[in-house]
């Protein structure tokens, strides 16, 4: 059981998602971030006085997955986040030790 | 038959039936042709007939005089409201232009300047500032305010007024004064609010209602009194012989400057917020948390700015209101364009708010002369001001290090100064009608440009304008010099850093949103590194 993990460009959600329901992937949790990566944000000025847009908003989604299906949904995230400009993103898996579901009681890849 | 389908049955035919009854008569008037006549005339009369005696005439007269005196009532309460209703406008204005965690903060401070200041100037100030007005008659419009006629330096020395204490003294409960009452208080409130501009998100909820209490009761209606009491300023035309006097139709200094110079006095003694400027002297900025209602704000005060400015002719018989509105309109969008075009040229890209403060600037500066210049005079005052304020909104915060959040040294104190000079200028003598006069001098108010005593007149705004800085600023120094012995000015710095919603109120404006939006706000540098919050000399 991994997590994947993903930091995308807000207004990509639905294209990512929608991606993912056609193979098969439902579950998803969506938080609302800020952050940058290399590039650092850029300047704006208010009033006459500069200041740095340094936090640009971004989400970050996260999804319980099966071992096996890992490599499809890094594939899917891949495809339907990217847009080829600054700010794309990453993504990144964390092993997981176990899963359960609260109305159900399910524990393991079968909570998945 | 279902009993529901019945009882609808019923109930339609029923209302059928009492529809055709009602058929049968015939009174209505739809045209409004035959509503109001001479029925009215006699009801209100009391009278008979009409008829053409000397006391027949008579009656007429009366009634004449009686309407002529109402439409003019009306005209000023109405457009009192409009004014009232600027409050609104100016509360989504400084709300907008500072950040989410302060806005409880300063909608609590629109809200509380609003009642208390009306309240001191209801005991004291409005006596202060019109106790003596009917020595100077300056209310033929509504039939005269007969009981405030008791004027301190009496003649071209008149300082102060001694006559309407809370409304009681010298028998001011009279329709007449009061009509005036209400109009003169929601101008006062103008300058009340003005302050909050550059006060804000650190000064502490006591020291503002000092300010408040200050303004409605002292700074503003004395030298209100001066220039629109009878004061010495208005009669600067028969005392030094300078054209009609100082001119300020609907209160660019009294109103405006005077605002925006005790606003510059109080950000003063304040000191800038925590982390606007840093070590380096460099600004950081602090957007505002809501552009949108800076925009709603803008809109509603040049919506209220209709009854600011054409109200002040006191009555809708003096047909001037038409020119008045229109002069105003215009300088307010030319103060806009000018702002827009100006912040493009100058940070690349048009800057909203300040489009915002250029319209404000240029509603501003037309206040004093819009009802004495021709239309294309008001473009170009408003052009003026348009620019005047964005180079003034740089020059306090990069220059002179005085931070202002709202600009409202800016758009009232300069903006509402070159309005007073604008008056000397621009003036064209085409009003008031010459027997009627300004200020008791005869004839139409002229500036430079027009020739007549246009010289005089500019020098009586210069000295309106240094007269009014002196006193505005000087007046809100002292006393906040005294003030801030006894009441503590500023808030803690934690309190300013986590917001003075909750350290102040103990309320969150937005309580359902996480506010964590700045970052750059440079408070962990300033603070380690020197300590006191705000006072970093560089």
């Amino acid at each position: 059981m991994k997590l994947v993990v993903a930091v995308i460009k807000p207004f990509k959600i639905q294209e990512v998602t929608d991606a993912l329901r056609e193979i098969g992937i439902i579950g998803i949790t969506i938080v609302e971030v800020r952050g940058h990566g290399r590039q650092g944000g850029h300047s704006e000025v208010y009033r006459g006085a500069e200041y740095k847009v340094e936090y640009v908003p971004k989400l970050r989604i996260e999804l319980l997955v099966n071992d096996a299906d890992v490599d499809r949904v890094v594939a899917s995230i891949t495809e339907s986040a990217r847009t080829g400009k600054i700010g794309d993103g990453k993504w990144w898996i964390i092993p997981i030790e176990n899963v359960g579901r609260i109305r159900t009681g399910e524990t393991g890849p079968d909570a998945v | 038959m279902s009993r529901g389908k019945k009882l609808f049955l019923t109930s339609f035919l029923t209302l059928i039936a009492l529809i055709a009854v009602g058929q049968f008569h015939h009174n209505a008037d739809p045209t409004g042709n035959k509503t109001g006549g001479t029925a009215d005339f006699l009801a209100a009369s009391g009278r008979a007939k009409v008829q053409l005696s000397q006391s027949g005439v008579n009656a007429l007269a009366n009634e004449v005089g009686h309407l002529h005196v109402s439409i003019n009532f009306t005209w000023l309460l109405i457009t009192g409201f409009l004014v009232l209703f600027m409050q609104v406008g100016f509360a989504f204005l400084v709300t907008g232009l500072t950040r989410a965690k302060n806005a409880g903060h300063m909608m609590m401070m629109n809200l509380s300047s609003f009642v208390i200041a009306l309240l001191a100037y209801y005991a004291i100030g409005f006596a202060f500032q019109f106790g003596g007005i009917n020595l100077v008659g300056g209310t033929g419009n509504i039939g005269g305010t007969g009981p405030l006629n008791s004027l301190f330096g009496h003649g071209n020395a008149g300082v102060i007024g001694l006559h309407g204490f809370f409304l009681q003294s010298g028998n001011s409960y009279d329709v007449g004064v009061l009509a005036f009452f209400l109009f003169q208080v929601v101008f006062m409130e103008t300058a009340g609010y003005i302050i909050i501009g550059a006060i804000a998100e650190r000064i502490t909820f006591a020291a503002f209602i000092c300010a408040e209490i200050a303004m409605g009761a002292i700074i503003y209606p004395i030298y209100g009194n001066w220039v629109w009491g009878g004061g010495w300023l208005s009669q600067l035309g028969h005392s030094l012989d300078l054209g009609h006097g100082a001119v300020d139709f609907a209160g660019s200094g009294v109103v405006h400057a005077t605002g925006g110079w005790a606003a510059l006095a109080l950000a003063m003694l304040l000191g800038p917020r925590i982390g606007k400027y840093r070590k380096d002297g460099t600004v950081r900025a602090f957007p505002g948390h809501n552009l949108g209602y800076v925009v709603i704000g803008t809109l509603v005060l040049t919506f209220g700015w209709m009854g600011f400015n054409p109200g002040s002719t006191f009555g809708a018989t003096d047909l001037r209101i038409a020119i008045v509105a229109v002069n105003t309109l215009l300088a307010a969008s030319a103060g806009a364009v000018m702002a827009m075009a100006w912040t493009n040229w100058k940070w690349g890209k048009p800057d909203i708010s300040m489009t915002c403060n250029g319209m404000l600037a240029g509603l501003v500066a037309i206040t004093a002369p819009c009802a004495f210049v021709a239309p294309w005079a008001s473009l170009v005052i408003g052009m003026i001001a348009g620019v005047l304020v964005c180079w003034s909104v740089s020059f306090f915060d990069n220059k002179a290090k005085i931070d202002d959040p709202c600009g409202a040294i800016s758009v009232h104190g300069m903006c509402g100064a070159w309005g007073l000079l604008a008056v000397g200028l621009f003036a064209d003598g085409t009003y008031p009608a010459k027997v009627v006069g300004w200020n008791g001098v005869p004839g139409g108010v002229t500036g430079l440009f027009y020739g007549g005593d246009g010289a005089g007149q500019l020098l009586a705004q210069a000295i309106d304008l240094v007269v009014g800085f002196i006193w505005a600023w000087g007046a809100t120094y002292l006393i906040f010099l005294v003030v801030r012995r006894f009441v503590k000015m500023r808030v803690d710095p934690e309190v300013e850093i986590e917001g003075l919603d909750e350290g102040e109120f103990g309320q969150i404006c937005y309580p359902d949103f996480v506010i964590r939006a700045e970052t750059d706000t440079g408070i962990t540098h300033e603070l380690d590194a020197v300590g006191a919050p705000g006072t970093d000399p560089s």
